[in-house]
């Protein structure tokens, strides 16, 4: 018996100490021999080295993945030497994901994400430098207004942008049918104010029990700040200011004009409903298609892709141009590729990625996540252009769409999810006043900014 | 002197039977831990130079109003977690101990919550809260409990409430399970013995059953509060930390800072103060469990 | 006779509707989500939630076998699972015993650290852990993903395991010792048998926790074949958190099986206990 369990121990030390010094995944690396084998032989016939990218994806609808499989699969025919993989990512571990793999060197090839934290990686020196690897054909044809997104002061670029989006507002047709309400036009859009009466005369209390039963918009308000970031440029404003280089936190009146308005169509019009608070966009849909809003002013355009799969068949809807105030401006974050600073062969990288975002193949991805391409030529194809399920409206609103200032402000995460989020929701649960919230954005805010200065 | 002697023969004793689980222990387990521990005395934010700044980390932390304001809902959603899992799972764990019908099926039913993958347990319940279409006022409502749909996870009155009965939900399986085990590893001779002795249901239950399965009760209830002051997964798909920054839990805290905003140096300093903080409670309550036994 | 079969049930009657109790709570979730895997996603959305669902579809269950490869994902998840539990209950059986048998200087280094481990945010170690694993060539394996395991729900298993151990009569030994038995004989004859429904208990911590771990099996297993379920089960969650409810839903109904038949078969050794250990 004693020299069983002393069996059992030596044997549990060996494997310990074996696994250790790198012999235990013997089942693993057999297969990895082989290919390096066959590689081998390839090389001596065509006397190339066959070099392999690997693609970090954040698709995750199995009709954009299977689009994304497919473009690679043709490159992959196309070049034997440069072979690309496919891995698949997810958007809730990607930021957790790339810093440990930035951290230990260990990177994919080619990664996909969207321009705000790539400016934030970018200035930690993770990322390769795309400027010099660009090509002119691509400079020209996407949007400037894409390109600042992942762009820094020193004018380098660290990602190709490939998808946008804007924020729009849906309604209810039946519901304007009957109260005899015209939608505004692409030309002549609705001003908030004007938006403003309509909610108001939309929010009816049918059956005179002192309980609204229709309201007349329904804002998805729960991480408030985006939000109202992206909205502030159409009333003039951003919440940033520099001055002799370095960034401030100004709440200014433009700001607070757009803070005064939604909050008063929260508690003094009663025309919006306060189950918005604390919920996105998407879950307002289920309310909106039982009619209780006509309508869900800014919400991202690729909601509609999800009124198309979950609506009832009869629902009736449609799209509004974005709302203006002094301008329509909306500010706007894209979705990007780049390429790490320690990935090897970041030159055919970019030659794949010239690949996979030509054209057509980037208004196939764009389709297929409902969102806008980056290219004019691709945004100019018709499938962009169609009334079917408002795309006509909402790429028009493409036009309208900046950088904001807080883009390259640095700590700016910090102060827009420690202070600014949660400001904001008290603000709209009415606990704090306009001049109030204003006040503790301003300076709960500069102290944030002023660790990262 | 003779003690002295008898007590390193144990050490050695003793230390016949550790060392094999020692070297992964060593490699894998200790030494991250140090190199953890040490960057929490760095000023390292991702990206840049590392350099040793002795206290500074906890000098910010004292003035860090957030840090402790998580601390303050740390401890409020840890005791109040951890106390209702041991109680209503102690309550479980003796009705399975039962000889009666059906218990096999609850035994494995009642690990639902732990079998469940931890992605869609948050989405499952945050569903479920949805003021208009979840399950939670639909029900409440029907039963008259509630007037107006309540939004659970997104309003000042009832998101700790909400997120503290998702925690005692994700957590009641293990304190169970542990429980129930112990209760098993009870010899049925002494309580025979003490039904000769003419001891009654009470007396048997707290003189037999109490002491035996105190020192599980103790192991599984300290695991448990370490365990529940450091999720954050359920929390963070749940209400992520809001309205407002009330549910936001230390380890949320430290997570933001180190891998949202890259301050890798001060979120490793607030990974030493929670081991410091609650491995100081937790290490009396442990060895004063263990010495009154003893 | 009848008449005390009666009360029998009466008293039975408040512990019955007590665990009926439980199991609501404990299980609604589930069911809901089944309900959820077998509608169509439109349904989600009325504002009157009904529990049987008014049309049944197996749609969102075709689609979660058709994508990504949930069958392989799995078996990766079990084979990880299996090779941690085994490992860690073999290497902390004769640890936890010299914890719970002997009290010296060495009980408080190693609870202290075990209280440091499972403390000490494990997502910030993940970097230096991650930077040894690949010096030691370990990543990219489920051994070294399994040894990551083992490694981490040690220091709860001993503490889980050496509990169980003081709780078993030390007389019960002390009898076999006099009898002329060995501590080896001791252990394996009398220990053991006694200790199986903690071995059960702790086995399933163990297992659970390695079969839900999402972060290092994301790191360590960069090779698509590879993936663990948890991995898998998180790509169906899109940008926001936004996810489409039914294939979720039908993927991590199909995930909770398998941890579900574990459950059915180690509670038997979980509550079997005394039945096979002789006391002499």
């Amino acid at each position: 018996m004693r020299s069983k369990i002393l069996l059992l121990v030596l044997m549990l030390i060996f494997t310990s100490f074996f696994s250790l010094i790198g012999c235990a995944p013997v089942e693993e690396e057999p297969a990895v021999v082989e290919k390096a084998d066959g590689e081998k032989e390839e090389e001596v016939e065509e006397e190339v080295e066959v070099i392999e990218l690997t693609y970090l994806s954040l698709a995750w609808q199995e009709e954009v993945i299977e689009a994304k499989k497919d473009i690679i699969n043709t490159w992959n025919e196309k070049n034997p030497n440069i072979q690309v993989k496919y891995v698949q990512g997810d958007w809730g571990s990607i930021h957790d994901f790339m810093i440990t793999s930035f951290a230990v060197g260990n990177v994919p090839s080619i990664f996909h994400y969207y321009s705000t934290p790539i400016v934030d990686f970018a200035g930690r020196d993770f990322l390769a430098d795309l400027t010099p690897l660009i090509t002119d054909e691509m400079k020209n044809d996407v949007f400037e207004g894409a390109w600042t997104s992942v762009r820094l002061p020193d004018e380098k670029i660290y990602g190709i942008p490939f998808l946008w989006e804007s924020r729009i507002t849906l309604y209810n047709k039946d519901i304007f049918e009957e109260a005899n309400i015209t939608p505004p036009t692409i030309e002549d859009p609705w001003t908030w104010d004007e938006m403003r009466e309509v909610a108001k005369e939309l929010t009816v209390d049918k059956d005179n029990d002192g309980k609204i039963d229709q309201w007349g918009a329904g804002f998805g308000l729960r991480k408030p700040a985006g939000m109202m970031l992206n909205l502030s440029l159409g009333f003039g404003g951003g919440f940033v200011k520099e001055e002799d280089g370095k960034h401030i936190i100004e709440v200014g009146e433009a700001e607070k004009n757009l803070m005064r308005t939604l909050k008063a169509m929260l508690y003094e019009d009663k025309s919006t409903t306060l189950d918005g608070i604390g919920l996105s966009g998407t879950k307002m849909l289920p309310g909106f298609y039982e009619g209780k809003w006509a309508m869900i002013p800014v919400i991202g355009v690729w909601a509609r892709h999800r009124v198309t799969t979950d609506a009832p068949a009869d629902f009736n809807w449609g799209v509004l141009p974005p709302l203006k105030a002094v301008t329509q401006a909306q500010g706007a974050s894209t979705q990007t590729l780049s390429i790490p600073k320690d990935a090897p062969h970041q030159e055919e990288a970019m030659q794949f990625i010239n690949f996979f975002l030509d054209t057509q193949n980037m208004a196939k991805l764009a389709q297929g996540d409902w969102l806008f391409p980056t290219r004019k030529s691709s945004i100019e194809l018709p499938e962009f252009q169609t009334e079917e399920h408002g795309w006509d409206i909402a790429t028009a609103s493409v036009e309208h769409l900046k950088m904001g200032p807080w883009q390259l402000t640095p700590g700016f995460a910090e102060f827009q999810s420690r202070v600014m989020n949660p400001v904001l929701v008290e603000f709209f649960h009415d606990r704090l006043t306009v001049d109030e919230a204003a006040k503790r954005i301003e300076e709960e805010g500069n102290n944030v900014l002023s660790e990262y200065q | 002197m003779l003690k002295n002697t008898l007590v390193t023969k144990k050490e050695i004793e003793q230390l016949k039977l550790l060392p094999f689980a020692m070297i992964p222990v060593i490699f894998l387990s200790l030494m991250p831990i140090v190199r953890g521990i040490y960057a929490g005395f760095t000023d390292h934010v991702l990206g840049s130079e590392i350099s040793f700044n002795w206290l500074e980390n906890y000098r910010i932390m004292l003035n860090d109003s957030l840090f402790h304001q998580s601390f303050r809902f740390g401890f409020l959603w840890t005791i109040s977690v951890t106390v209702s899992q041991i109680v209503l799972g102690f309550g479980l764990a003796l009705l399975l101990n039962k000889k009666i019908a059906f218990t096999a099926w609850t035994r494995v039913f009642m690990l639902v919550p732990w079998a469940m993958p931890p992605v869609i347990r948050g989405i499952m319940w945050r569903f479920m809260y949805h003021p208009h279409v979840g399950a939670v006022n639909h029900i409440f409502m029907r039963i008259g409990l509630i007037e107006n749909p309540i939004n659970w996870l997104h309003c000042f009155e009832h998101t700790i409430p909400a997120v503290i009965v998702v925690g005692i939900w994700g957590g009641l399986p293990q304190a169970t399970v542990a429980l129930l085990a112990g209760l098993q590893l009870i010899p049925p001779e002494l309580y025979e013995a003490a039904s000769i002795d003419g001891g009654n249901k009470w007396d048997k239950f707290r003189h037999i059953t109490l002491p035996l399965i105190k020192p599980i009760t103790v192991a599984i209830s300290a695991l448990l509060f370490m365990w529940n002051f450091n999720a954050f997964g359920l929390i963070f798909v749940l209400t992520g930390g809001g309205p407002a920054g009330t549910t936001r839990v230390p380890m949320l805290f430290a997570y933001e800072e180190g891998f949202k905003f890259g301050n890798m140096g001060y979120a490793a300093a607030l990974g030493n103060v929670m081991v410091i903080i609650i491995g100081v409670i937790m290490f009396t309550y442990v060895r004063q469990q263990m010495k009154e036994r003893a | 006779m009848k008449k005390t079969k009666f009360n029998k049930i009466v008293t039975l009657i408040p512990s019955y509707l007590a665990i009926a109790t439980y199991i609501i709570f404990l299980v609604f979730p589930l069911l809901w989500m089944l309900s959820v895997s077998v509608r169509p996603e439109a349904e989600l959305t009325r504002l009157e939630p009904s529990f049987i669902p008014e049309t049944v579809i197996l749609e969102h269950y075709a689609t979660v076998f058709s994508g990504p490869k949930m069958i392989q994902s799995i078996l990766n998840s079990i084979k990880v699972g299996a090779m941690a539990t085994v490992g860690v209950i073999a290497l902390a059986i004769p640890a936890a015993y010299a914890l719970g048998r002997y009290s010296t200087r060495i009980n408080k280094y190693v609870i202290g650290w075990v209280l440091v481990s499972q403390l000490f945010p494990t997502i910030l170690i993940m970097i230096a852990l991650l930077m040894i694993l690949i010096r030691l060539g370990l990543t990219n394996s489920h051994f070294g993903l399994a040894l990551v395991y083992m490694v981490w729900t040690l220091p709860f298993v001993l503490l889980m395991l050496q509990s169980y151990i003081k709780a078993i009569p030390q007389e019960l030994e002390d009898a076999a010792a006099i009898d002329g038995a060995t501590r080896t004989q001791t252990i394996m004859a009398i220990v053991l048998p006694l200790l199986l429904p903690g071995i059960a208990a702790t086995a399933l911590f163990a297992f659970v926790s390695a079969w839900n771990e999402f972060f290092f099996a994301l790191v360590l297993l960069r090779e698509p074949e590879l993936v663990t379920l948890p991995v898998m089960l998180a790509r169906l969650v899109g940008r926001e958190g936004v996810a489409r409810l039914g294939p979720l839903a039908a993927a991590s109904f199909i995930a909770t099986i398998p941890a579900l038949v574990l459950f059915g078969f180690l509670q038997k050794w979980l509550t079997s206990g005394l039945l096979s250990g002789s006391v002499k």
